[in-house]
C-alpha cells in the first residue's frame, strides 16, 4: 500500500518536474544544501592541491614561472595583434553600417562538482542566482565554449557540457564560414557535426567557432577542432567528427559570459536608433536609411 | 508506534549523510561508471537490521534528497529507492537466513532490477547509455555488500542502536 502511495507520488513528481515550471523554485532553493555536499565531497582534493602547492620544489616554481612567463609573452604578442584587427574590425563594420561588437563580459567560477551520472556530462560551479549567473548562460574556459547553465541555484549552478549527448550547438567553419550543428556524444572529448553534406569543405584541422545563431551562445569563440572526416557512400552525410578546444575533463576555472540580454529585434532597433544619432550628429552627410543596420551577432 | 524505545537514531541518519557523500565523491573516470550504489547499500543495511525503524518512507525521503544533488528529475531517485525498500522489506525474513554470498545474489538481482528501472527513467529524459555499463553499479554493490553490512552491523552494536 506504502508502496503503491510513494510511487505514485514519485512519478507525479517527476511529471511535474519535467512538464511544468512550478517545481524550479523550490528546486532551486533545495539546491541551497547541495553546495556544502559537494564542497565536502570535494574537500580532499582541495586539500591534496593545498599539500602538493605547499611542498613544491623551488625549482619547480621556478620552471613554472619560466613557463608562464612564457606564456605571458606569447599571448602579449597576440594581443598587440588583436588591437590592431579590433580596430580594423571596428572600421569595416562601421563601412557595413553595423553595430559594432561590444566586449563580452565574464565572471570566473569555480568548478566544484562533477554529475556522478556518468553517462551525463554536467559540472556544478560555485557561482549561482546570488552572482547573477542565469538560465542558458554560456560558459568558456580559456580555451574555448564549455557548455551552458541549465540550474542555476543560490550559490552554485548546473553546467550541460557541450559533449552532453542531448546538448548541440550552431557552429561555422572558422575558415570558410561553413555553417553546421555539433552534437555531443557523451564522450568528453568528442563532437559530432550532424547532416554535413558529403561534399562540403571542412577538413581535418578545421576550427569550428561558435556562430550565434542559436542565440544562446555568442560568435566566434572556439569550441571544437576538426579530428576526422569520413565520407561513406553508404551513408547520406559525411562523418565529421571534431576534439572540443575546451578541457572539458580537466578545467578548473570556468568564465561565465554576460552577452547582451536584448533580444535581436531590440537590439536591431537600438541599433538603428544609434546609427541614426550618429547619422544626424554628422550633418554634412544626408541620413542614411536605420534600417540598413543589422544586429552585431547576424552574420 | 509500539515498540522498543529508540535508542542512538543519529547514527542512521549520519550513515546516509556518509551515503549522499560518498554518492558524489569525485572519482577517476574508469572507476565513474562503476560508482557503487551508496545510498541503496546503506539503505538495505538498515532496513534488513531494523525494519521497524528505516522503510520506504525513509527511503523515499532520501530519494528525494538524491535528485536534489544530482539533479535529475525530482522523484526519481525515491522511486527506485523505494523500490528496493519494498523488495528487501518483502524479502528479509529470508534475506536474514541467508548465509552472505547468497544475500550478495539476491541483492545484484534487486539493485540489477532498479538499474534496469533507472535506465528507462533516463531513457525517458533522453539520457541512454548506449552499453550495458549501467549494470556495473550493481554487481559492485552486491560484491560491496558482505563488507558494507558486517561494518555497519558492528557499528550497530557497538552503539546499541535500536
Amino acid at each position: 500500500m506504502r508502496l503503491l502511495v510513494l510511487s505514485v507520488l514519485s512519478v507525479a513528481l517527476m511529471l511535474v518536474d519535467a512538464r511544468l515550471d512550478t517545481l524550479k523554485p523550490v528546486r532551486s532553493q533545495l539546491g541551497l544544501v547541495l553546495t556544502p555536499v559537494y564542497w565536502l565531497a570535494d574537500l580532499p582534493v582541495r586539500l591534496w592541491q593545498g599539500v602538493t602547492e605547499q611542498f613544491s620544489s623551488h625549482s619547480e616554481l621556478l620552471a613554472e614561472n619560466e613557463k608562464l612567463k612564457a606564456e605571458a609573452l606569447l599571448l602579449q604578442r597576440r594581443l598587440q595583434k588583436l588591437a590592431t584587427l579590433t580596430e580594423q574590425n571596428v572600421r569595416l563594420r562601421e563601412l557595413l553600417n553595423s553595430a559594432a561588437l561590444v566586449d563580452d563580459q565574464v565572471l570566473v567560477g569555480e568548478l566544484i562538482g562533477v554529475d556522478p551520472n556518468p553517462f551525463t556530462q554536467r559540472i556544478l560551479i560555485d557561482k549561482g542566482e546570488k552572482d547573477g549567473v542565469f538560465l542558458g548562460q554560456p560558459v568558456l574556459d580559456a580555451r574555448g565554449l564549455m557548455g551552458q547553465v541549465v540550474e542555476v541555484m543560490p550559490y552554485s549552478s548546473r553546467v550541460l557540457l557541450l559533449t552532453d549527448t542531448t546538448h548541440s550547438i550552431p557552429i561555422q567553419v572558422n575558415r570558410n564560414g561553413l555553417r553546421a550543428i555539433a552534437g555531443g556524444t557523451g564522450n568528453p572529448e568528442r563532437l559530432e557535426l550532424r547532416h554535413v553534406a558529403d561534399t562540403a569543405d571542412i577538413k581535418e584541422g578545421d576550427l569550428l567557432v561558435s556562430s550565434g545563431l542559436g542565440q544562446r551562445f555568442p560568435s566566434g569563440y572556439p569550441v571544437a577542432t576538426v579530428t576526422e572526416v569520413i565520407h561513406d557512400s553508404g551513408q547520406p552525410f559525411a562523418i565529421v567528427r571534431a576534439m572540443p578546444t575546451a578541457a572539458l575533463n580537466r578545467s578548473r576555472y570556468v568564465l561565465l559570459v554576460f552577452t547582451d540580454e536584448r533580444s535581436p529585434e531590440q537590439r536591431a532597433s537600438d541599433a538603428a536608433e544609434a546609427q541614426e544619432a550618429a547619422d544626424q550628429a554628422d550633418a554634412a552627410t544626408p541620413a542614411a536609411p536605420a534600417a540598413a543596420s543589422t544586429p552585431g551577432e547576424a552574420h | 508506534m509500539v515498540g522498543p524505545r529508540s535508542r542512538n537514531l543519529w547514527v542512521i541518519w549520519l550513515s546516509f549523510a556518509l551515503a549522499l557523500l560518498l554518492s558524489v565523491v569525485p572519482l577517476p573516470a574508469f572507476m565513474e561508471t562503476g560508482r557503487p550504489l551508496w545510498l541503496a547499500l546503506f539503505l538495505s543495511v538498515w532496513t534488513l537490521e531494523l525494519p521497524h525503524r528505516v522503510g520506504m518512507t525513509t527511503a523515499w525521503v532520501l530519494g528525494l534528497a538524491a535528485d536534489v544533488l544530482y539533479g535529475s528529475l525530482l522523484g526519481q531517485n525515491a522511486l527506485i529507492l523505494t523500490f528496493i525498500t519494498f523488495l528487501v522489506l518483502s524479502l528479509h525474513q529470508r534475506l536474514r537466513m541467508f548465509p552472505m554470498w547468497q544475500q550478495s545474489l539476491v541483492l545484484l538481482v534487486v539493485f540489477g532490477l532498479a538499474q534496469l528501472v533507472q535506465l528507462w527513467l533516463n531513457a525517458l529524459t533522453g539520457n541512454r547509455p548506449p552499453t550495458l555499463l549501467f549494470i556495473l553499479p550493481a554487481l559492485v554493490s552486491a560484491l560491496l555488500w558482505p563488507w558494507v553490512y558486517a561494518a555497519l552491523r558492528m557499528i550497530r552494536q557497538r552503539l546499541g542502536v535500536n
